[in-house]
């Protein structure tokens, strides 16, 4: 069978590559042809994603997102003035005066086509996003929105991650441990100790730790996400002096949430324990530490999947204020750049990908559940 | 399976001696099980039967080693093959589990693990007493007996329990329990919750894999219809005492203990309707339990003596043992005066 033409292959998408999104038949087509290429048949049933499913799941991503951008759209057009307006009103504040003003603001609103009607503008600012064009920063212009976000979103993704990493697996050890009946009695005590810092909130456990560990014993730097005069690059100098710099943000992330998961938790290992497979787990004679991660963690675990994915959101709100208080270059510090500076463009694409990145998590968590939990199919009804 | 043949081994593979077992409760000690004695007898099909709450289940919990707070082992004896169960290290029982005793368990619904397939569940318990199996294909063949043994299609290999029906899954546990060839397999009302018919072929295929493998047999369950087609010996339990243990045919044609009595009498027939005698007199406390005979505030038969002493067990004939005043020697004209009276002896 001859492939059909598919426009949107010509897009080169560097930031992210999700916008390769057109309507109509290629785009199922091709949806067909990735999810052949993962072995995702047509009809899997149990412990499988249908590719009925994974299309529909994929359409309700891409329909979050188109909402959101509109949202964005819109928003700030609801508000008096114009961005163009405001930056020359600002320029002269600084500057004392400004000549041509008035000139320069036509001219400008021309350039960015800001006396076009509402709809010419939409599909103009849809068919930029498509092509990963989110527009310019009007306060570091001419830098694309695109290019700002481009050079923080990998820090903020890596740090976002690997603190999940640590607080999801951290957090829901300590619960099993909690429950468990041959945990040393010592952990017991610990553990519920190490939780006190789960009441406060992410920007004070910040503030803690950077006082703490930068200022007064200096074992981390306090702000920045690598040191002055390093050359990005994958070398292991840079690498150590990336982790050097992301422990404090990281911890902060940490130490409030993991408390939060080893108390689910334990109250999910608890519920286990009560099961009858457990009854018969130990009239087997398995070996205990077997039974707790094949039969009790394994099983406590597929609720976690669950609130990991609502509580994704939640999370992002503060790692902004983390990477604020350690001026941490990633998207929260653009974020409260882009408000501080009035910088409209910043704020529609930074909240925009914001938004993509959060909706992309959430899919991959609900598309992963039946490969974690085999009762669950994802099969479209 | 009325061409039941009668076990006469004589060899006891499990013998529990005066077995107590508590549940520690705020206002006091429940007396779940009260110094209960059996032998089993290799090669036999022993059926424990009562009402609910009378124990059998905690019996059987109790000879697993698998009595769950707040229930405790007060004293007692429980030798499997001379190794005496209750003075295992904890290692020594963890291996001893399974290979020595292995449990059908009650609701086999839930008794898999739903995260885990069905092959992985049998592995484990392979694994677990065997070592590491390096050898994929042979460790296939030996599940793949024993699903034959049990009548289960090889396609279930690699399923989930989810996948499966409640007969299957029942099936998958009698599997699993005779994978290690264990000296004494229990089935704790492994048939409960299925219809009859499926009962009934479960049943069969776990009387016919006790007898192709060779192993003892505990069946508790309440269905005395059920009973009567698949076990050698039932011993009848009354509120944590163990009342009666006679060959199933003298049970139903000739019970001799009251209780028991009472208990046949109130199987359902098809045929006719006829009310329910066993509800009448008054149930005890089971914190505080009446002096004498377990049984006397329930029992048409009781006198002034079952106030004062506590029944012995007392053997009939062999195999046959029955603990009620009424059979011993000294009260003979009692007893033949009290079964007169009673239309249905």
């Amino acid at each position: 069978m001859p492939q059909p033409h598919l426009p949107f292959q010509t897009f080169k998408i560097t930031t992210f590559n999700n916008f390769s999104f057109s309507c109509g038949e290629p785009v199922i087509l091709k949806l067909i042809d990735i999810a052949s290429d993962y072995g995702i048949e047509k009809g899997i049933g149990m412990g499988g994603i249908s590719l009925n499913y994974l299309v529909r799941r994929l359409l309700v991503f891409f329909l979050t997102l188109w909402v959101a951008a509109t949202l964005i759209f819109i928003i700030p057009r609801l508000a008096p003035g114009d961005p163009i307006s405001a930056m020359v009103a600002r320029l002269s504040y600084q500057a004392g005066f400004v000549e041509n003003s008035g000139a320069i603001i036509e001219a400008w609103k021309e350039r960015f086509g800001l006396n076009d009607p509402v709809y010419v503008q939409y599909f103009r600012y849809i068919g930029g996003i498509l092509q990963g064009d989110l527009g310019y920063s009007l306060a570091r212009f001419p830098a694309t929105v695109t290019e700002l976000v481009g050079r923080a979103l990998p820090w903020t993704i890596g740090l976002v991650g690997i603190a999940t990493f640590i607080f999801f697996t951290v957090g829901n050890l300590c619960g099993a441990l909690l429950a468990w009946n041959r945990t040393p009695r010592l952990f017991k005590v610990l553990i519920p100790m190490s939780m006190m810092f789960t009441s406060i909130p992410p920007l004070l456990a910040g503030l803690l730790l950077s006082y703490t560990f930068a200022f007064l014993l200096g074992w981390f730097p306090q702000t920045y996400s690598y040191g002055f005069g390093m050359t990005p690059g994958l070398t292991l100098d840079f690498i150590a002096n990336v982790i050097h710099h992301g422990t404090l943000p990281a911890m902060a992330i940490v130490l409030v949430t993991f408390g939060y998961w080893a108390l689910g938790m334990r109250g999910m290992m608890v519920t286990i324990e009560g099961e009858d497979y457990m009854i018969l787990a130990q009239a087997k004679g398995l070996k205990p530490f077997y039974v707790l991660y094949r039969y009790m963690i394994r099983n406590a675990i597929l609720p976690q999947m669950t609130a990991l994915a609502v509580s994704i959101g939640t999370l992002v709100n503060g790692v902004v204020l983390v990477e604020v208080i350690f001026n941490y270059n990633g998207m929260g510090t653009l974020i409260v750049t882009a408000l501080r500076e009035q910088d409209f463009g910043l704020i529609q694409g930074t909240s925009f990908i914001l938004i993509t990145t959060s909706a992309l998590a959430v899919l991959i968590i609900d598309l992963s559940y039946p490969l974690i939990d085999p009762r669950i199919s994802l099969e479209g009804r | 399976m009325s061409q039941q043949k009668r076990n006469d081994s004589d060899r006891v593979v499990l013998k529990v001696d005066n077995l107590r077992i508590h549940y520690a409760t705020p206002q006091g000690n429940v007396i779940a099980v009260s110094d209960i004695s059996f032998n089993l007898y290799e090669g036999e099909t022993l059926g424990l039967v009562g009402e609910s709450g009378c124990g059998k289940s905690t019996t059987a919990y109790g000879i697993l080693q698998l009595v769950q707070p707040p229930g405790y082992i007060v004293h007692g004896s429980i030798e499997v093959d001379g190794t005496e169960v209750l003075n295992l290290g904890e290692e020594e029982l963890r291996k001893f589990r399974w290979t020595g005793l292995s449990l059908i368990p009650q609701g086999a619904m839930n008794s898999l693990n739903p995260t885990m397939r069905v092959k992985d569940q049998i592995i484990d318990v392979i694994e677990a007493h065997e070592g590491k199996k390096r050898d994929k294909e042979a460790m296939r063949e030996r599940i793949f007996e024993l699903f034959q043994n049990v009548g289960l299609p090889n396609r279930i290999y690699n399923m989930y329990p989810h996948e499966l029906s409640g007969g299957m899954k029942q099936r998958v546990c009698i599997a699993m329990g005779v994978a290690l060839h264990p000296t004494v397999v229990i089935a704790d009302e492994a048939t409960s919750a299925l219809d009859v018919v499926v009962q009934r072929i479960v049943a069969q295929t776990l009387i016919k894999v006790k007898d192709e493998i060779g192993v003892s047999l505990i069946v508790i369950g309440h269905d005395m219809g059920l009973l009567a087609q698949i076990v050698d010996r039932i011993a009848v339990m009354y509120a944590g005492k163990m009342v009666e243990i006679a060959p199933v045919e003298n049970v139903y044609a000739n019970p001799l203990h009251p209780y028991t009595q009472l208990l046949i009498d109130s199987i359902p027939s098809i045929k006719e309707r006829k009310p329910l005698k066993i509800t009448e007199g008054i149930t005890h406390d089971p914190r505080n339990p009446p002096s004498g005979c377990i049984f006397r505030l329930r029992c048409p038969f009781a006198w002034d003596h079952c106030a004062e002493v506590e029944p012995p067990p007392i053997n009939v004939e062999e195999k046959h043992v029955v603990a009620c005043h009424l059979f011993d020697e000294q009260f003979e004209e009692r007893r033949a005066h009290a079964y007169a009276t009673t239309a249905n002896p």
